[in-house]
């Protein structure tokens, strides 16, 4: 099926739910966010569409986004050089949004999904009823983007350990000195350097892997 | 690097010479004269020396590979670069009863309490060798890595630093042996033989042609 | 004073005793020998029948997709490597594939050809690694020093082409970097000639042994719809009985030319999408693989390796996209979101492994711990492209 039959079929039976369509290099439709839920699930289960296979659930923070299409969104932070964390005041503002992009195995066709929620207001239904791989992802997207997926039947971190504090993949984030004793800036190898006795090189440059 | 952690060739607390005294050869001239460790005379002298033989002859690593590096250490291990025929090829799957860690791959801030237990487990003498540039410095996750401890030596004390990314399985076994030099007490500085430097001179440099 | 609660006394000694068993909480990892990497796996049992599987990642999260912000489209290359580091050359595959797609850029045929060599071989190189350290797991020792050493002789070839020995940063967007060496068309050939005489012969030592069969055949089944489910890709899903292979349903690059077939699992020994068929999909893979490399050797034309037309900072127009590729372990996607300038917005990599390992929380109760270890070992997981 043809992405704007899929579109059509969509806003036919949600309504005013489909809110507007994806038209760059994937196809989809943006879905108001209370009724994403459904939307899946008239995706898996609707004959014509059959879309049975979950490719990927991206959690993305659209803070900075550059809408112009120059290329000049908001640059994050890291460690200098001497390892020390990049500090900055600014606030992160702006949407989060995930993506769903689906595949139907046995039509063969693809669609994606999009949802947009403020930030501050970072909720939407989990889709784990409807794919069993979702529970694993939509922890992935609370863990790094913080959106938070009600109805999810066991939502807390994945990839980073529980007691972590703020969300990674945010473009505000500031990276971290330590967590819980564990040192995780750098350190100034001039401060601290190896004695001549104890560095011995290789016997030609570059024969490391 | 750090000077609170006891070189393994210095005696243990609570050695004393005077209770030593029939083993020490050195109060004979004659008898230390004979038995002198050097090229030509593989007679040992002291205990400590003997000790240091069989540390260094079979080194136990634990099973610690994290990511990338642990395939070279695997790789090291198998037939083309056998790390067995230099005594370390038993890999313990538990630290109480290994020697070597060798900490291969990226230490993350979820892994590093976990590293630092599993040295804590381990026997003394025991000794650490940071293989990869991420168990070095934190290696290419550097700049952006929030959860990547920059380096194994905020956790651990570190004999030996092998760079690469990741090391050849060869530059493995060249960082063993210049651990093996350190247990002996030479202090890592691994003497070349002439032949070795002759031919490394001749080898020569090669641009590869096309690509950018 | 608090009241103390009082079990059982000397006024019961004339009641029976009644049973009374609860389970085992056994922590795998994240130091294990079984584990393949850093995996932490909570398995509460009850005595030796596996009560419920609880998968804990992230002991090597490396950040890479925060860094994919930081760093320009082609520097990135480099990050995914480190994803599956025993298939780097099909993570380089995907990442240029799906930049490419966005930027309309057309790879010349000599780069195309070289890509799919390299990615064949890969692919062999990968399953080798799965084979041997699947046999290790089930007790098997031998296999693994002689896929080692097979291995030896494709990470050669890798090395005089691409300068490094195991993770190689050679695609490029656009093409590859450098050109194939002298004599790469020659070494290839030989290597696919050895590789499928050994092939028979892991046949011979550990696909038809006996106590490997009893270890692996009916033992942890997973079937066609719990695949869907789950979004496991790859040999898991083409061992439980479905011939999909995105070179093949969903083509890209020059796939669409060879001809090969797709192994899927069939029950030969046991249930269908038992450990044993999936372990068998890798090895019937290795031949399919050495079949398209022959006839990519056949067909390699002369040129350059990089397209022309592309400039030294590359930028993407602004869009999003999701590309798929089959790699050893399955389906690797990017979803790649642009901004329009020199670096990604967002990148985020949907892992092969990480579906697939979610499916041990649902097939992993009921079956042994040993049980257990060969079903974890048959999806052929690697953490780091499930921490990434």
């Amino acid at each position: 099926m043809e992405a704007a039959a899929i579109h059509a079929l969509l806003t036919e039976k949600l309504g005013d739910a489909v809110l507007d369509v994806i038209d760059s290099f994937e196809k989809g439709s943006v879905i108001a966010a209370g009724s994403i839920a459904e939307a899946c699930r008239l995706l898996r289960d609707e004959p014509a569409l059959h879309f049975d296979q979950l490719m990927c659930l991206t959690g993305v923070d659209w803070d900075g986004y550059d809408e112009s299409g120059k290329g000049k969104s908001v640059d994050i932070l890291g460690y200098d050089e001497l390892g020390r964390p990049e500090k900055s005041d600014r606030v992160g503002e702006g949407d989060l949004g995930v993506y769903y992009a689906c595949y139907s195995s046995r039509h063969g066709h693809k669609y994606t999904l999009a949802v947009r929620v403020p930030r501050d207001a970072a909720q939407i239904p989990t889709v784990s009823g409807v794919w069993a791989t979702a529970a694993w992802h939509e922890r992935e997207a609370y863990d790094l983007v913080g959106m938070t997926f009600s109805g999810h039947p066991d939502l807390r971190r994945i990839l980073l350990e529980d007691g972590w504090v703020g969300h990674p993949l945010r473009k505000d984030y500031v990276m971290p000195d330590q967590w819980q004793g564990v040192p995780l800036q750098g350190q100034d190898y001039a401060k601290n350097p190896f004695s001549e006795d104890d560095v011995v090189l290789p016997a030609r440059p570059g024969q490391e892997g | 690097m750090s000077d609170k952690y006891v070189e393994s060739t210095t005696p243990p607390a609570g050695y004393d010479p005077q209770r030593e005294q029939w083993l020490d050869f050195q109060q004979d001239a004659d008898l230390a004269e004979l038995t002198q460790a050097d090229s030509k005379n593989f007679i040992l002298t002291t205990v400590d020396e003997l000790f240091n033989w069989a540390r260094l002859s079979s080194i136990w690593p634990v099973t610690f590979g994290l990511a990338c590096c642990a395939i070279e250490m695997m790789a090291a291990s198998a037939t083309r670069y056998d790390i067995d025929r230099f005594g370390a090829g038993a890999f313990r799957a538990t630290p109480r009863q290994a020697d070597l860690m060798i900490v291969s791959g990226t230490v993350t801030a979820k892994m590093a309490t976990r590293l630092k237990r599993i040295y804590d487990q381990m026997p003394e003498p025991k000794w650490v060798v940071a293989m990869g540039s991420c168990a070095i410095g934190g290696g290419p996750y550097f700049k952006y890595g929030y959860h990547v401890v920059k380096g194994v030596d905020f956790m651990v004390p570190v004999d030996v630093y092998i760079p690469g990314c990741p090391p050849r399985p060869e530059v493995l076994l060249d960082g063993l042996m210049r651990l093996q030099d350190k247990i002996r007490g030479r202090k890592g500085k691994l003497v070349t033989p002439k032949w070795v430097q002759d031919y490394a001179s001749k080898i020569p440099d090669v641009k590869p042609e096309g690509g950018r | 004073m608090s009241e103390t609660k009082v079990t059982r006394g000397w006024a019961d000694q004339d009641k029976p005793r009644t049973m009374h068993s609860e389970l085992l909480e056994i922590n795998m990892g994240p130091q294990h020998p079984a584990t393949h990497g850093v995996l932490r796996l909570l398995v509460k049992t009850d005595g030796e029948i596996v009560h419920s599987v609880t998968p804990y990642l992230g002991y090597l999260h490396r950040c890479a997709e925060k860094i994919a912000e930081g760093c320009d489209w082609r520097q990135w290359m480099v990050y995914t490597d480190r994803f599956d580091y025993l298939a780097p050359m099909n993570m380089n595959f995907g990442y240029a594939v799906a930049v490419e797609n966005m930027l309309g850029v057309e790879v010349p045929e000599r780069a195309e050809h070289i890509r799919v060599i390299c990615a064949e071989l890969q692919r062999i190189a990968s399953h080798l690694i799965a084979v041997g350290t699947f046999g290790l797991d089930m007790g098997a020792w031998t296999p693994l020093l002689y896929c080692f050493r097979e291995r030896e002789e494709i990470l050669n070839i890798f090395e005089r082409l691409s300068g490094g020995r195991m993770l190689y940063n050679y695609f490029d967007v656009g093409g590859v970097r450098f050109d194939a060496y002298d004599g790469f068309e020659a070494d290839v050939l030989r290597m696919v000639n050895v590789m499928e005489q050994k092939l028979v012969e892991y046949n011979t030592l550990l696909s038809y042994n006996k106590i490997f069969i009893e270890r692996t055949a009916d033992v942890g089944v997973i079937d066609v719809d719990t695949c869907h489910q789950y979004g496991c890709t790859g040999p898991v899903l083409r061992g439980a009985g479905t011939p999909f292979d995105c070179r093949k349903d969903d083509p890209y690059s020059i796939y669409d030319r060879f001809e090969f077939d797709v192994p899927y699992g069939t029950g030969e020994q046991g249930t269908v999408g038992d450990c044993w068929d999936r372990y068998m999909v890798r090895v019937r893979e290795c031949f399919e693989s050495c079949r398209i490399i022959r006839q990519a050797v056949a067909a390699m034309p002369g040129g350059d390796v990089m397209s022309p037309d592309l400039k030294k900072l590359v930028k993407v127009p602004a869009g999003s996209l999701y590309t798929r590729t089959e790699s050893s372990k399955g389906e690797i996607g990017f979803h790649i979101f642009a901004d329009g300038g020199s670096k990604p917005f967002r990148n985020k990599v949907r892992s092969p492994s990480y579906s697939n390992l979610h499916v041990i929380e649902k097939v992993g109760p009921g079956m042994m711990v040993s049980d257990l270890v060969a079903t974890v070992g048959s999806l052929d997981i690697v953490l780091g492209e499930i921490d990434r």
